[in-house]
């Protein structure tokens, strides 16, 4: 049992910094398309 | 410099790896290039970056290469809770400003930087108080991050020091110098997603490699039972509440923090500061978690130092390939970081120095955009100088953190209270700073009378840290509750106690006192302040908008509030 919630303790993060990747990455997708069809810079 | 116990890249194979960085990076940026940039992109981009690139560009800046190491001793230092006692307040520092953030937007629409809003607001004395903190922080920040750009090379390979200090200067300013802040952002996504995936794959690549979970269980007996412990006192009071105290002092007292909140599009502000929260704290403490493995493993730093920690972990457990991941990594996080200080740097000097205090409200757009540059171009030598001879900075991170400190509430009032004043705001921070050195130099015996008079004075500091956080999110009434009940807490519990903790008791001084003078100073005055007079004096600097919009130069428009 403690492996295993110092596994999940370690692991977390590494899964978060995947999730949050995947948000921005999407996002970022999205912004590039609004700027495209307003024809404006992205930044 | 060299350690023959890390594994070493060839002189090649390390400038294959940086030429391919940095000149991926530049080639990024001719995508952007304009052959006339616009005066306000420079320093702003268009007020309106998304949610993605927001977010991406606020994580990968926040994320410096001290980040990783440190993290990483705190979890070697302090066990079980040493990532998240340094990963958690850095990340909360970016949280606790959103808030305030759009109180300043909205105040300032237009402003490119935070001291702006305060020249509108009160005039040159404070605005340049709050220049100067931000200059001193972006310099620190572009030294340390230059230091450590050389120390992994000279670690890794056969280059010298001073040679990856200067290939990293070069590298970071031949990027960001035409494009300024657009560079910066753009190239913050790339370096973020290359960041983001690397940790992805190193963290648990260490873990396995080391022998899983199963063997950091087996080295649990190798902490001690504070290191074991989640809710360390220790690791509270020495690594957790000094990183608390400075949650709001590092947000305001930065600008590469406040360029975000002028930058993004204002209704993105909070989905990108809670992304940045969440992406910051997930990385950092992850990277820490290495030094929690080290320990269970009973693994002794490298000469003693702590900074040695992940890359020996790395180095000793891991393939090359991966040496080379980390190796960009680290390269990645530190150029994020130092291409956004250039582009604070080159901001507070186009608009707080030119801008507001040479030109006064007749600035050229042409001009300025060059004074910017020259600015990044003087600022990257600095750092790579200070960077080379390892000058000593501690007592200027002393001063800054005072700083920052004595800031934050004259910061904070003056943008929601119509009663401060110049004088206030300017005297304040004087007296905080005078009170602070008293503490923090120990100028008189903190004992009997003096020792009290101080931890009054921290007490009423720590009331107001409180205070202003809740206010952010909850409102006046429960943040006010909230700054009273911690003040009294801290009165009963720290009386007699904090001055034994001269570093803590003089950061809550410089809190304490410049509150109490500046709301002294303001309730004396019967002047009353038109918040709705910051948006007409703080304009755009280009002619990039329809006539009937636009503001004046420097400055806006007749009429400008009422298109709001």
């Amino acid at each position: 049992m403690q492996t295993l919630i110092y596994g999940a303790y370690v692991l977390v993060w590494p899964a978060l910094t995947l999730g949050v990747l995947a948000l921005i990455c999407r996002a970022v997708w999205r912004d590039m398309r609004a700027a495209n069809k307003d024809d404006r810079d992205l930044v | 410099m060299n350690d023959p116990d890390f594994y070493q890249f060839s002189t090649l194979t390390v400038l294959l790896l940086l030429a391919a960085f940095y000149g991926g990076t530049y080639l990024l940026t001719l995508k952007i290039r304009k052959p006339q940039e616009d005066t306000d992109a420079y320093m702003v981009s268009n007020h309106r970056i998304g949610f993605g690139m927001g977010a991406a560009s606020m994580t990968a800046t926040w994320i410096w290469a001290a980040s990783f190491y440190a993290a990483a001793t705190s979890g070697y230092t302090y066990g079980v809770s040493g990532p998240l006692h340094y990963g958690l307040w850095g990340a909360l520092m970016i949280l606790f400003i959103y808030p305030f953030g759009r109180r300043f937007r909205k105040l300032a629409p237009n402003a490119h930087t935070l001291g702006e809003l305060i020249h509108a607001r009160h005039g040159s004395s404070s605005q340049l108080i709050l220049a100067l903190s931000n200059v001193m922080g972006s310099v620190i920040s572009l030294m340390v991050n230059f230091t450590a750009a050389g120390a992994l090379v000279a670690v890794l390979s056969p280059l010298s020091f001073q040679a990856g200090v200067i290939i990293a200067g070069v590298g970071v300013l031949g990027y960001t110098l035409w494009s300024g802040f657009r560079a910066s952002v753009l190239t913050d996504f790339a370096q973020l997603v290359a960041l983001m995936a690397i940790a992805v794959v190193i963290i648990p690549a260490v873990l396995f490699a080391m022998g899983g979970p199963g063997a950091m269980v087996a080295g649990l007996d190798n902490l001690t039972a504070e290191q074991s412990n989640l809710f360390s006192m220790t690791a509270i009071l020495e690594q957790g509440a000094p990183f608390f105290v400075a949650v709001l002092a590092y947000a305001i007292g930065n600008q590469t923090i406040s360029q975000r909140l002028f930058a993004v599009n204002e209704s993105h502000i909070k989905p990108t500061f809670i992304t940045a929260t969440v992406g910051y704290g997930a990385i950092v403490i992850g990277l820490g978690m290495i030094g929690l493995m080290a320990l269970t493993l009973g693994v002794e730093p490298m000469n003693g130092d702590m900074n040695n920690l992940i890359p020996q972990m790395v180095s000793s457990y891991l393939p090359p390939v991966f040496i080379g991941l980390f190796f960009i990594l680290v390269i990645g996080s530190l150029s994020s970081t130092a291409d956004s200080d250039l582009s604070a740097l080159s901001a507070i000097i186009m608009a707080d120095v030119y801008g507001k205090n040479i030109a006064r409200g007749k600035a050229d757009p042409k001009r300025m955009l060059l004074i910017g540059r020259l600015t990044m171009v003087v600022a990257t030598m600095v750092g790579i100088v200070f960077a080379s001879f390892s000058l000593d900075i501690l007592v200027m991170l002393v001063f800054v953190g005072a700083l920052w400190g004595a800031i934050v509430f004259p910061v904070i009032a003056s943008c929601f209270w119509d009663r401060v004043t110049n004088a206030a705001f300017t005297t304040s921070v004087l007296v905080a700073m005078v009170l602070f050195c008293i503490a923090r130099f120990e100028l008189v015996p903190l004992a009997g009378g003096a020792g009290l008079f101080f931890e009054i004075l921290a007490s009423i500091g720590g009331g107001i840290i409180i205070a202003l956080m809740v206010f952010g999110f909850c409102g006046r009434r429960l943040g006010a509750i909230a700054g009273v009940l911690a003040g009294l807490a801290m009165l009963v519990f720290a009386t007699g106690f904090l001055r034994d903790y001269t570093v803590l008791l003089a950061s809550l001084t410089a809190y304490g006192a410049s509150t109490l003078v500046c709301t002294l100073m303001s309730l004396a005055s019967p002047q009353r302040f038109d918040f709705d007079t910051i948006r007409q004096r703080v304009g755009n600097y280009d002619d990039h908008q329809p006539t009937d919009e636009r503001p004046a130069r420097g400055g806006a428009a007749p009429g400008f509030a009422e298109q709001y």
